[in-house]
C-alpha cells in the first residue's frame, strides 16, 4: 500500500505542468474570448462567429476537413487492411515509413506541393509528356483538401492500423468458418472491431484540418478564407486578440465534441496512434 | 488453381495500391530533394545542376542557427518530455480509477487540440505572466505537447510488464529503485525510446505552436522558412532538409532492421549464426552510441560556442526577412564587437504587437512608412539622435523630404530601402492572348486575364490598387470611397489566381500567371533569372498612370531599447555607402544611399524600373497611419473579400 | 458399417520451405471421434487447418463424403471449428456470437432465438444470453465456443486443442461434456491435442504424428498397449524403451539376460526396440530376477510407488509397484512374456523417434 502511495506521487510533476501549461493557457483564451479590449465582460467575440465572412469561413473549413477526413479514411482503411495481412507491421516499419516524411520539414512538404501542382508544375509537365489533360487544382480547395489529406494521412493510417492488428487472425478465421464471407466477415467483424481506431483517427485528422491556416495559405493561393486563417490573422495581422480568442472558444467547441466521442469509443486507449 | 490466380492479382493490387501511397507520400520529398540541386532560385524552373546550396548552406548564419535551434529545442523538450513523460506514465498507471481518467483526459488536450488554440493559449499565458517570449518560452510549449506522445507510448507497455517481475526483483533482495532499474525500465524502454523519438520528431515537424510562442532573435528551421515564403525560400533550405532527410533515413534503416524480427529468427540459428548476429546487433549499438555522441557533442560544442561570443555589448536587431546580407551583420560584430541578435518579421502587423507588447525589446527595427507612423502617434518610439549618425548625409534629400508624410520631423526614422509598387507582365503570354501591354490599375479589371492576375496578400496594397484605379487617395478613410473599393476587388477576384505576397517574383518567372502587382525591387532579380534560365519570354514592368505607392522602409529605435547609442551605430554603419551598396546588391531593393548609388553602374543607376525618378512620379503617395478605427475598417473589408 | 467422411489423399504443405506435412493420407468416418495426437510443430494443426479450409495444401486432395473440397472457401464448407484461443467475437454478446452463423445463414428470428436456447442449454450456459464475452471465464468462454459451432448443425466438428488454456479439473470436465455432446448429437469430431491423456479418454481413434508423418493409427487400446515405434511408446505414457536383440521368434535378449516374450517374425539375430511399461515390471528377490539390480530412487505416487532400478550396465529402469522397495536394495527384474512390446527400429531418419520436445 505504502509502495503504490508513493509510486503515484511520480505524477506529481506533470500535473503541475498540466495545470500550468495546458489549464491555465487555455484558461487564458477563457478570459480573452470573453473580455473586449478594456477588460470587460462582454460575448461579442464569440458571437463574432454569427457574422457572414467568419461563418463562412467556418462553414468552408467544416466542409473542407469533412472531405479531407473522409478522403484519409477511404484511402487509409485500405492501407491499413494490406499492412495488417502483410505482416510488415512489426519492427515498426510502418511507423518508419508514415513518420519519416515529418523530419522533411511540414512547410517544405506542403510548398512542395505548390511546386507539384502549379500550372506549370511539375504533375503537369509529366501529364503533358504523356498527352493528356492539365490538372488545374492550385489555388481552388481541392489542393487544400489534398494538402490536408496529405499531411493528416498518416495520423489516421497509424491509429487505424493499430487496431487493426490486434484483431486477431482466429476471430477471422471463425467468422469464415461459420460461413460469413470476406464482405460479410467486414462488415460484421472488421469494421465494428476498428472503430476506436476509425474514431480516434477521425478526431486526429479532423481537427487539425479544421483549424490549418498554413496549408490554405499555401495552396489555397489566400483566395480561400478559413476559420484558422481568420484567427491567424486576428492575432499576427489584426491584433485583436479578443476577437481571435473569442473565435478559438468555438473551434474549442468542435474540439471538446470529438474529445467526447474519442472517450465514448476508446475507453481503453486501444485507438492511441502511437 | 483458379484461387491462386485470384490470390495472385490481388497481391498485385495490393502492391500497386502501395506503391501509390507511397509515391503520394514522398513525392514532395523527391521534389525537394531534386530542388536542392537546381541552380536556379526558382521552385518551377530546372537552371541546371548545381552543389553551391549545399556549401552555402553551411555559409548562412541564420540558417545554421535555426537548426541549431530547431535540434536543441527537439533534443531538449524530447529528452525533458521522456522523463516526466515515463515518470507520470508509473505515477499515471498506479492511481486509482478517477484520478487516472482525469490526469489523462487532460493529457490527451494538447494532441487533440488544435495546435492553433495551443499555440495562442500559451502565448497569451506567457505574456499574462511576464514570461519574455524566446527560445525557453519555445522549449517549454514544446515540452508540453511532446510529453502527451511519451506517455502514450510508455503507458502500453507499464500495461504489458507484470507487476511480478517487479516484486519478484524485490522478492530477490533488490530494493525498489534498483528493481525499477533493472527489471521494469527494459521492460518498458522500447515505449519510452519510441515516445522519445515521437517527441523529437513531432518537434522538428511544428509550426504553428512555435509561430506563436517564439521571440527575440530565435528561429527554428520552421519558422526561418515561414519568414523566407514572403520573398521565396532560399534554396540551401532545401539542401538542409535533404541533408536531414538522407541522415534520419540512414540511421533509422541502421537501427529498425530490427530487434524485434531477430528475436524470432534466433531460435533457427545455428550458434555460428548467432555469433554473427551478436556481432552485428553490436556494430549496430556501437552505430547508434556515435550517432548520439555526435548530436551531444556538437550540441554542447555549439551551446559553447554561443556562450563564448555572448558579449556584454548587444544589439537586438528586428527586420524583414532576407532584407540584409548577412555578411554585413557579421562585419558590423567585427567592427565593433557588440553582439547581434538578429530577428525576423514578415509583416509590419505582425511586428507591432510584438513591439508593442514589449515582451522582446528589440534596438533597432525595419517598419515601413505608415507602420513608423503609427508606432511614433502611440509613442513606441525613441527620437533619433542624429549626432551619432554622421553618415545621414549619404542619405538624399529628395527621400527625407517623402519621409515627412510619415515622419514630419525627421525625427525618428532614417531610410533603408525604398521602392514602387507597379505591374509585372509577360510579354510573350499577353501577345498570345492578343492583349496590349497594361498602362493602368483598371487593366487588372480585363476579363480575359482570368484566372492569370497574382494581387498582392496585403490589406492596404490591394486596397491601393482599387482606390488608386477609382481616383480616389490610397490614404483614404472615407467609408464610401472604401466600400466602393471593396465592390471593385470583390468583382476582381473571380480573375484572380491567387493573392501572394512574395512569390509573384518566382510564378512569374515560373510563366504561371500574365500578370501579377510587384515590389519593383524584385525586378533586378527577376530580369537577371530571366536571362540566366533563357526562358522565352521576358518579364516588363510598368508603374501605372493613376500613381502608386511609393513606399519607404526606414530604421527606427523603439522606445523600450535597452541598447540604443549601439542601435545608433548599426544605423550609421548601414548608411555607410559600401556598405549600403552590399545590401543592395543582395536585396535589389532600390536605395535612398546616394553614395551608394554612385558606385553603381550606369547600366544599373539608368535602370527606370529600379530607380524612377522621384520626382517625376505622378498622383503617388506614401502610405500613411490612419488611426486603428480606420485600420478596423480596412481589415473588416479586407476579411469580407476573402471570404466570398 | 460407418461411412468415410473425411479423405485426405496425399496431401503436402510446406512453409517457407520447411515440410510441415509429406504426404499424408488419412480416413475419418463418420459419427466417430478422432484425435491427432503429437508434439507441437508435429503437423496435426496444419491438417486440422486444410480441413477446416484456412490452409490449401500445396499437393493432395481434400474429400468430404466423397465430394473434393481442396479449392472450397471455408466459409462455404459444412463444418465448424471450435478455436484454440476460443475466437469468440468481443464486440457481440454471447446470444451474438452464437447466432453469427445462423444470421449469415438467413435463418429466421424464431429459429435462432430457438437454436440459441439449446445451445446453451447444451452448455449448460442457460441464461447467458445477455453476457459480454469478457465476463465469461476461460471454461465458459470454451463452452459458447463450441455452442456457437455446433449451432450450425455441422457434420464435422474440428477442435484445436480447445482445453490447452484450461486448469486440470475444468479440463476433466470439459471432456466428459465433450464426450457428452458428441454421443447427443452424433455428428463427427477431428480433435487436436498434445495432451495424450486427453486423446486416451475421449477417442474412438488415435493418430499419432510426428513430423508430419502419421507414426500410428488405432483404438486407444492398440496405441497403448501396442506402440508400433518407440515414438508412440515414449510419447503415450511412460515406458522403459531398451536396445533388444531378437534371438528367434519368442525370445529376445536384454543387456545379455534372455527374456521371453510373445511376439513373432522378426527374423533371428535381429536389433529390435523393446518396450517394457513401468507397471509391468515386477521386481523379485535377486535370485528369482532375470536382470539384478539396486533401487536408486524411491518416490510414493499414491496409487502407487515409483523406483528407479540400475542395472549393472547403468541403464536405470522406470518401475511402478504397489510394494516398496528402499533405496540401495538389490532386486531382480521380471517381465511376464505378454508384457514385452518388440518394435523394429526405425526403418529411415524420418520415422526416427526423435525431437519430443515437450
Amino acid at each position: 500500500m505504502n509502495k503504490r502511495l508513493q509510486k503515484k506521487y511520480l505524477a506529481c510533476p506533470y500535473a503541475i505542468w498540466m495545470a500550468g501549461f495546458i489549464i491555465i493557457p487555455l484558461l487564458m483564451v477563457v478570459y480573452y474570448g470573453l473580455t473586449n479590449r478594456s477588460g470587460a465582460f462582454t460575448l461579442n467575440n464569440v458571437l463574432a462567429i454569427a457574422s457572414p465572412e467568419h461563418f463562412k469561413a467556418l462553414c468552408l473549413s467544416l466542409l473542407l476537413s469533412l472531405i479531407s477526413t473522409v478522403l484519409c479514411l477511404l484511402i487509409a482503411y485500405p492501407l491499413a487492411l494490406i499492412l495488417r495481412r502483410r505482416n510488415i507491421g512489426h519492427g515498426s516499419f510502418i511507423v518508419f515509413i508514415f513518420i519519416l516524411p515529418m523530419w522533411m520539414n511540414f512547410l517544405l512538404r506542403t510548398l512542395a506541393w505548390q511546386t507539384l501542382l502549379e500550372k506549370n508544375g511539375v504533375i503537369n509537365g509529366i501529364l503533358n509528356m504523356l498527352h493528356l489533360p492539365n490538372i488545374a487544382i492550385i489555388n481552388t480547395p481541392a489542393a487544400i483538401v489534398l494538402g490536408m489529406v496529405y499531411n493528416f494521412l498518416p495520423f489516421m493510417v497509424l491509429p487505424l492500423y493499430n487496431v487493426l492488428a490486434k484483431i486477431d487472425d482466429n476471430i477471422l478465421f471463425a467468422a469464415k468458418d461459420l460461413g460469413a464471407d470476406n464482405i460479410q466477415t467486414f462488415i460484421r467483424i472488421i469494421f465494428p472491431l476498428s472503430i476506436p481506431g476509425v474514431i480516434s483517427g477521425i478526431t486526429m485528422v479532423f481537427i487539425p484540418a479544421l483549424t490549418t491556416f498554413v496549408i490554405s495559405n499555401l495552396l489555397g493561393g489566400s483566395k480561400i478564407l478559413l476559420i484558422g486563417n481568420v484567427i491567424e490573422q486576428e492575432f499576427t495581422k489584426g491584433s485583436n486578440w479578443n476577437l481571435g480568442s473569442g473565435l478559438s472558444l468555438v473551434l474549442m467547441i468542435f474540439i471538446l465534441l470529438s474529445m467526447g466521442l474519442l472517450a465514448k469509443y476508446d475507453k481503453n486507449g486501444e485507438g492511441n496512434a502511437f | 488453381m483458379k484461387t491462386q490466380n485470384h490470390s495472385r492479382l490481388k497481391r498485385f493490387f495490393e502492391d500497386f495500391y502501395l506503391v501509390l501511397v507511397l509515391i503520394f507520400l514522398y513525392a514532395p520529398i523527391a521534389t525537394m530533394m531534386v530542388l536542392s540541386f537546381n541552380s536556379s532560385k526558382s521552385r518551377t524552373q530546372w537552371g541546371g545542376f548545381t552543389l553551391d546550396w549545399y556549401t552555402s548552406m553551411f555559409e548562412s548564419a541564420s540558417i545554421t542557427t535555426a537548426l541549431y535551434n530547431t535540434l536543441l529545442i527537439a533534443f531538449l523538450s524530447a529528452a525533458i518530455a521522456t522523463l516526466i513523460g515515463t515518470l507520470s506514465a508509473l505515477g499515471i498507471s498506479s492511481m486509482k480509477k478517477m484520478p487516472r481518467t482525469i490526469m489523462l483526459g487532460v493529457n490527451n488536450i494538447p494532441i487533440l487540440n488544435s495546435d492553433i488554440v495551443t499555440g495562442i493559449s500559451l502565448m497569451l499565458a506567457f505574456l499574462a505572466f511576464g514570461i519574455s517570449l524566446g527560445f525557453k518560452t519555445i522549449l517549454l510549449a514544446h515540452i508540453t505537447f511532446n510529453i502527451p506522445y511519451v506517455i502514450l507510448s510508455v503507458m502500453p507497455k507499464l500495461k504489458q510488464t507484470s507487476k511480478s517481475t517487479y516484486e519478484a526483483a524485490l522478492d530477490l533482495g533488490a530494493s525498489p529503485i534498483q528493481a525499477f532499474f533493472k527489471v521494469v525500465f527494459p521492460d518498458i524502454m522500447p515505449g519510452v525510446l519510441s515516445g522519445f523519438l515521437m517527441a523529437f520528431t513531432m518537434s522538428l515537424d511544428d509550426f504553428i505552436i512555435t509561430h506563436f510562442t517564439r521571440g527575440a532573435g530565435i528561429n527554428t528551421l520552421s519558422t526561418l522558412i515561414y519568414s523566407e515564403v514572403r520573398r521565396g525560400i532560399k534554396p540551401s533550405m532545401y539542401a538542409l532538409s535533404t541533408v536531414i532527410f538522407v541522415t534520419v533515413l540512414a540511421l533509422l534503416l541502421i537501427t529498425n532492421f530490427s530487434p524485434d524480427k531477430q528475436s524470432k529468427q534466433m531460435a533457427a540459428l545455428t550458434p555460428k549464426q548467432l555469433q554473427k548476429k551478436e556481432k552485428q546487433e553490436r556494430t549496430r549499438k556501437v552505430l547508434l552510441v556515435t550517432a548520439a555522441f555526435f548530436v551531444i557533442v556538437s550540441v554542447c560544442f555549439s551551446s559553447y560556442k554561443y556562450y563564448l561570443v555572448s558579449h556584454s555589448d548587444e544589439l537586438y536587431v528586428y527586420n524583414w526577412g532576407e532584407y540584409i546580407d548577412e555578411s554585413v551583420i557579421e562585419q558590423f560584430e567585427e567592427e565593433t564587437s557588440i553582439h547581434v541578435v538578429y530577428d525576423l518579421f514578415e509583416t509590419n502587423e505582425e511586428m507591432y504587437p510584438v513591439i508593442e507588447a514589449g515582451g522582446v525589446q528589440y534596438d533597432a527595427v525595419c517598419p515601413s512608412d505608415y507602420m513608423i507612423q503609427k508606432m511614433a502617434e502611440n509613442g513606441l518610439l525613441a527620437e533619433i539622435n542624429f549626432e551619432n549618425i554622421p553618415n545621414i548625409s549619404y542619405i538624399g534629400e529628395e527621400y527625407l523630404e517623402r519621409s515627412k508624410s510619415f515622419d514630419p520631423q525627421n525625427l525618428y526614422s532614417v531610410p533603408y530601402s525604398w521602392g514602387t509598387v507597379g505591374i509585372l507582365y509577360n510579354t510573350k503570354k499577353l501577345e498570345e492572348m492578343g492583349m496590349e501591354a497594361p498602362t493602368k490599375w483598371s487593366d487588372l479589371w480585363d476579363e480575359r486575364y482570368e484566372g492569370e492576375i497574382l494581387m498582392q496578400d496585403s490589406v492596404r496594397d490591394a486596397f491601393m490598387v482599387a482606390l488608386k484605379a477609382l481616383g480616389y487617395s490610397m490614404n483614404t478613410d472615407d467609408i464610401g470611397e472604401l466600400q466602393e473599393a471593396k465592390d471593385l476587388l470583390i468583382a476582381q477576384k473571380p480573375l484572380v489566381q491567387a493573392y501572394v505576397v512574395d512569390q509573384v517574383r518566382d510564378k512569374m518567372i515560373g510563366g504561371e500567371a500574365a500578370i501579377g502587382v510587384i515590389y519593383s525591387g524584385e525586378l533586378l532579380y527577376i530580369q537577371e533569372e530571366v536571362a540566366n534560365l533563357g526562358l522565352d519570354y521576358e518579364l516588363a514592368y510598368v508603374i501605372p498612370e493613376e500613381g502608386t505607392n511609393i513606399w519607404l522602409d526606414s530604421w527606427v529605435i523603439p522606445a523600450n531599447a535597452q541598447n540604443k547609442e549601439n542601435a545608433e551605430k548599426w544605423i550609421n554603419f548601414l548608411c555607410r555607402p559600401d556598405i549600403a551598396l552590399k545590401n543592395f546588391e543582395y536585396i535589389t531593393y532600390a536605395t535612398p544611399n546616394t553614395g551608394a548609388f554612385e558606385l553603381l553602374d550606369s547600366e544599373t543607376q539608368n535602370n527606370q524600373s529600379v530607380f524612377p525618378d522621384i520626382s517625376k512620379l505622378e498622383n503617388c503617395e506614401v502610405f500613411q497611419y490612419l488611426g486603428e478605427e480606420t485600420d478596423e475598417v480596412y481589415n473588416n473589408l479586407w476579411k469580407e473579400i476573402k471570404a466570398k | 458399417m460407418l461411412q468415410p467422411l473425411i479423405d485426405l489423399k496425399n496431401i503436402s504443405k510446406s512453409f517457407d520451405g520447411q515440410i510441415v506435412l509429406d504426404d499424408l493420407s488419412l480416413t475419418v468416418k463418420e459419427n466417430t471421434f478422432v484425435t491427432l495426437l503429437g508434439p507441437s510443430g508435429c503437423g496435426k494443426t496444419t491438417t486440422l487447418r486444410i480441413i477446416g479450409g484456412f490452409e490449401s495444401p500445396d499437393k493432395g486432395q481434400v474429400l468430404f463424403d466423397g465430394q473434393d473440397i481442396t479449392q472450397i472457401p471455408p466459409n462455404r464448407r459444412q463444418l465448424n471449428t471450435v478455436f484454440q484461443k476460443y475466437a469468440l467475437f468481443p464486440h457481440m454478446n454471447i446470444a451474438e456470437n452464437i447466432a453469427f452463423g445462423l444470421k449469415i445463414k438467413g435463418k429466421s428470428k424464431s429459429y435462432i432465438q430457438d437454436k440459441i436456447a439449446y445451445a446453451l442449454k447444451l452448455v449448460n450456459l442457460d441464461g447467458y444470453e445477455n453476457r459480454s464475452v469478457d465476463s465469461l471465464s476461460g471454461g465458459q468462454q470454451q463452452r459458447i465456443a463450441i455452442a456457437r459451432a455446433i449451432v450450425n448443425e455441422p457434420r464435422l466438428l474440428l477442435l484445436d486443442e480447445p482445453l490447452g488454456a484450461l486448469d486440470l479439473k475444468l479440463r476433466q470436465d470439459m471432456q466428459y461434456e465433450l464426450i457428452r455432446l458428441k454421443n447427443e448429437l452424433g455428428i463427427t469430431f477431428i480433435y487436436v491435442t498434445h495432451d495424450q491423456e486427453e486423446a486416451l479418454t475421449m477417442s474412438d481413434t488415435i493418430v499419432v504424428m510426428n513430423q508430419g508423418y502419421i507414426q500410428q493409427m488405432g483404438t486407444p487400446e492398440q496405441i497403448y498397449n501396442e506402440p508400433e515405434n518407440a515414438f508412440v511408446a515414449d510419447f503415450i505414457g511412460e515406458s522403459n524403451i531398451v536396445d533388444g536383440l531378437m534371438l528367434h521368434d519368442e525370445l529376445v535378449e536384454i543387456f545379455g539376460a534372455k527374456f521371453a516374450c510373445v511376439d513373432k517374425g522378426f527374423g533371428t539375430k535381429q536389433p529390435v526396440d523393446v518396450v517394457i511399461r513401468p507397471e509391468d515390471i515386477d521386481l523379485v528377490e535377486p535370485e528369482n530376477g532375470t536382470l539384478i539390480g539396486t533401487v536408486t530412487h524411491l518416490i510414493f505416487k499414491g496409487v502407487h510407488y515409483e523406483m528407479e532400478v540400475t542395472t549393472d550396465n547403468g541403464f536405470e529402469w522406470l518401475v511402478h509397484s504397489t510394494d516398496m522397495f528402499p533405496v540401495g536394495k538389490k532386486v531382480g527384474i521380471h517381465v511376464d512374456p505378454f508384457d514385452i512390446q518388440i518394435m523394429n527400429k526405425p526403418a529411415s531418419e524420418d520415422e526416427e523417434a526423435v525431437g519430443v520436445n515437450e
